[in-house]
């Protein structure tokens, strides 16, 4: 299928990142915003209650401490009625919708624990799609779509996070030197030359692998939506990605063919 | 009360026994297979069932960690392996997948099954999800505070153990890939090669940039703790020697006592913190327990990491009639040297070395040789696998 396509016939489900994206005018195009005091790597976050678009997600990636779920439990209370689902990380969210009895989606968005076809399949027990994970390869992620019981959200040129602290790193560091505050950061890492754009708020810091993983080529008929974190990205490029325009370099095919490994010994069963 | 646990890591057979003799109640290891120090040595499964049975004969308990994430290729054989460390009588394993969860389940193995620390369990709902499935212990996130341990044994009833020493990672245990970005290899599978402890560089800004945590280290909150709820008290360190394990474990075990009887002493806590850092290569401090870490809590310019060299041999055997010990040697000492003696069936003792004798009873002034067999003359009673070190603290009398 080409990506013009592909544009036409599938879904895409939108990082917020910056405010002028919702004046696009592209259809098959669902928001998710990153929610005030319940997001974590995000320059820009929203009220719960301000969320007025139709069919908009709310995007809760924190690892929720008790004060922050039960803070949750309170402000599910408040949201809109066009609000369509939540994409969360936190499992605890899974029971604070059932206690609540929301009528609400929810996407399991923890892509570090989606790398197989059957712990995709018991989470589907519990929630109406998950986010495949960008830490395994195209022919994985094939399998786990071949599989799998519903259909599922699929990176597509996204931002994605390796790793998530609930330290706040640039601040500590930038308290130690006394430099000027900022949120966020490029980190160079000079032994493997990676780069890690890196956002900091008050519930912790995100770091981002600095390249958007460019999954484009991925097509299946078991996909619900593709993911978009555009973060960084302004609303013309947004436009372009969306159009399938190249990008390529500032992307990368991530771990869709390069295998990782984790024995160094050889011959080990 | 509910019961309550010290729970030792185990690298191998050795540091297992080592553990329990030095008072833990439980030890957790990996075998070859699914655990995440995939570059340790690990256990085969005839040592695992080894180290079960010796655990078991003294009323004791092993958990194996099965606590990687899966990928497609690692699944087959999963059920085998469940079964076959079911059979050889494993109490619990640790996991972190919810496949594993669910297969064990399935199965319908005795064993018990706990989630692992990589699970981020924070709040009681998350903690429900996994009782749900079936598990009896949820091992929470080292990010927890007093406030949400105590909510989510009260909600739960579930058995909570909680990491109170060891090495950290920055993220939340689970939440890390750089590794596989830096090296290609998997953190979720055994690889992390620690990414989190290298430097790195920013634009415009002369100082690199550091986010390598201290140590934990709550030895002071073991009654809070105890009061919150927590059934397990986790040290992390599959890769440390038989020295630190024995002195860690022999700290919060006689910790964890003294705060049962309802005796310990805020003096106390300083010798028993001034043993710990000493045994330490990195410095330690509460880290999330009580407050988020800001940045004493982590290093930046001039980490050093010491190697300690204050282990100075292990009683192989004590003759009561001659008062000798016969000891090994692990790191240099003299006669004329101040020495202490620990173990856990004696009370911490000083002793001056006033004569050395080597393997034929000939006197020697140094032991210079790893490993080399010596003799001193010692009047109070020690067994084997009592420790000699340098002595640095006095023990107070009261202790």
């Amino acid at each position: 299928m080409l990506v013009e396509e592909k544009m036409k016939t599938n879904k895409f489900l939108v990082v917020v990142t910056e405010e002028d994206f919702l004046d696009l005018k592209v259809k098959n195009v669902n928001f998710l915003f990153p929610i005030l005091g319940y997001s974590v790597g995000f320059l820009k976050t929203f009220p719960i209650t301000e969320v007025k678009v139709p069919h908009a997600y709310l995007y809760i990636n924190r690892i929720l401490d008790h004060e922050g779920i039960e803070s949750l439990k309170k402000d599910l209370l408040l949201i809109n009625e066009n609000i369509e689902g939540i994409c969360f990380t936190d499992l605890g969210v899974i029971q604070v919708v059932k206690d609540l009895g929301l009528s609400l989606q929810l996407f399991y968005m923890q892509n570090h624990s989606t790398t197989n076809v059957e712990s995709i399949n018991y989470y589907l027990e519990y929630v109406d799609s998950v986010l495949v994970s960008t830490d395994i390869t195209q022919e994985e992620i094939y399998t786990i779509l071949d599989k799998v019981n519903k259909p599922l959200l699929v990176p597509y040129f996204s931002l994605v996070d390796a790793m998530y602290s609930r330290r706040r790193l640039l601040s500590n560091f930038e308290e130690e030197f006394e430099l000027e505050k900022k949120c966020e950061e490029i980190l160079h890492e000079p032994i493997s030359g990676n780069d890690f754009r890196t956002i900091e708020n008050e519930y912790g810091t995100v770091f981002y692998a600095s390249k958007y993983v460019d999954y484009r080529s991925i097509t299946h008929d078991n996909i619900l939506y593709y993911y978009i974190n555009p973060l960084g990205l302004d609303k013309d490029t947004l436009l372009k990605v969306l159009r399938g325009e190249d990008r390529s370099e500032k992307s990368t095919t991530g771990f869709l063919d390069v295998k990782t490994y984790y024995r160094l010994k050889e011959g080990e069963e | 009360m509910e019961r309550l646990e010290l729970l030792a890591p185990a690298g191998d057979l050795e540091r297992l026994k080592f553990s329990f003799l030095y008072g833990a109640d439980a030890v957790y290891c990996a075998g070859k297979k699914y655990g995440l120090r995939a570059n340790a040595d690990n256990f085969t499964m005839e040592e695992m069932e080894e180290g079960v049975k010796f655990a078991h004969s003294l009323g004791k308990k092993v958990y194996i960690t099965v606590n990687i994430l899966f990928h497609e290729e690692e699944t087959n054989g999963l059920d085998d392996y469940l079964q076959a460390l079911d059979k050889i009588g494993v109490d619990a394993i640790i996991a972190s997948d919810i496949l594993v969860i669910k297969r064990a389940k399935e199965l319908g193995l005795s064993l018990e099954v706990h989630v692992s620390t990589q699970a981020s369990i924070l709040n009681k709902e998350a903690a429900l999800f996994y009782k749900n499935l079936g598990v009896t212990r949820v091992v929470l996130a080292r990010e927890a505070s007093l406030e949400d341990i105590k909510e989510i044994k009260r909600a739960t009833g579930l058995e909570i153990e909680c990491f109170v020493h060891g090495a950290m990672c920055t993220s939340f245990s689970g939440r890390c890939v750089l590794s596989n970005y830096c090296t290609r290899r998997d953190s979720n599978r055994g690889g992390c090669a620690q990414i989190c402890r290298w430097m790195f560089s920013m634009d415009g800004v002369e100082f690199p940039f550091s986010m390598t945590p201290k140590d934990l280290n709550l030895i002071q909150y073991i009654n809070d703790m105890i009061e919150a709820g927590v059934n397990s008290f986790k040290v992390e360190g599959r890769m440390r020697g038989i020295y630190y394990i024995a002195t860690v474990i022999l700290v919060y075990r006689r910790v964890i006592d003294l705060v049962l009887r309802k005796k310990l002493r805020e003096s106390d806590i300083e010798y028993y913190l001034n043993i710990l850092n000493r045994v330490a290569n990195r410095e330690s401090t509460a880290q999330f327990i009580d407050k988020l870490p800001g940045k004493n809590e982590q290093y930046f310019l001039g980490r050093e990491e010491v190697s300690n060299q204050d282990f100075l041999g292990l009683v192989l055997s004590y003759d009561e009639e001659k008062s000798l010990a016969t000891i090994e040697e692990r790191n240099y000492f003299k006669v004329g040297d101040m020495v202490q003696f620990f173990g856990p069936n004696i009370e911490t003792f000083n002793y001056k070395v006033e004569e050395i004798f080597d393997e034929n009873n000939e006197k020697i002034e140094v032991a210079n040789h790893p490993k080399m067999i010596i003799k001193l003359k010692v009047n109070t009673k020690l067994h084997p696998y009592d420790m000699m070190r340098i002595k640095v603290f006095d023990k107070p009398k009261h202790l």
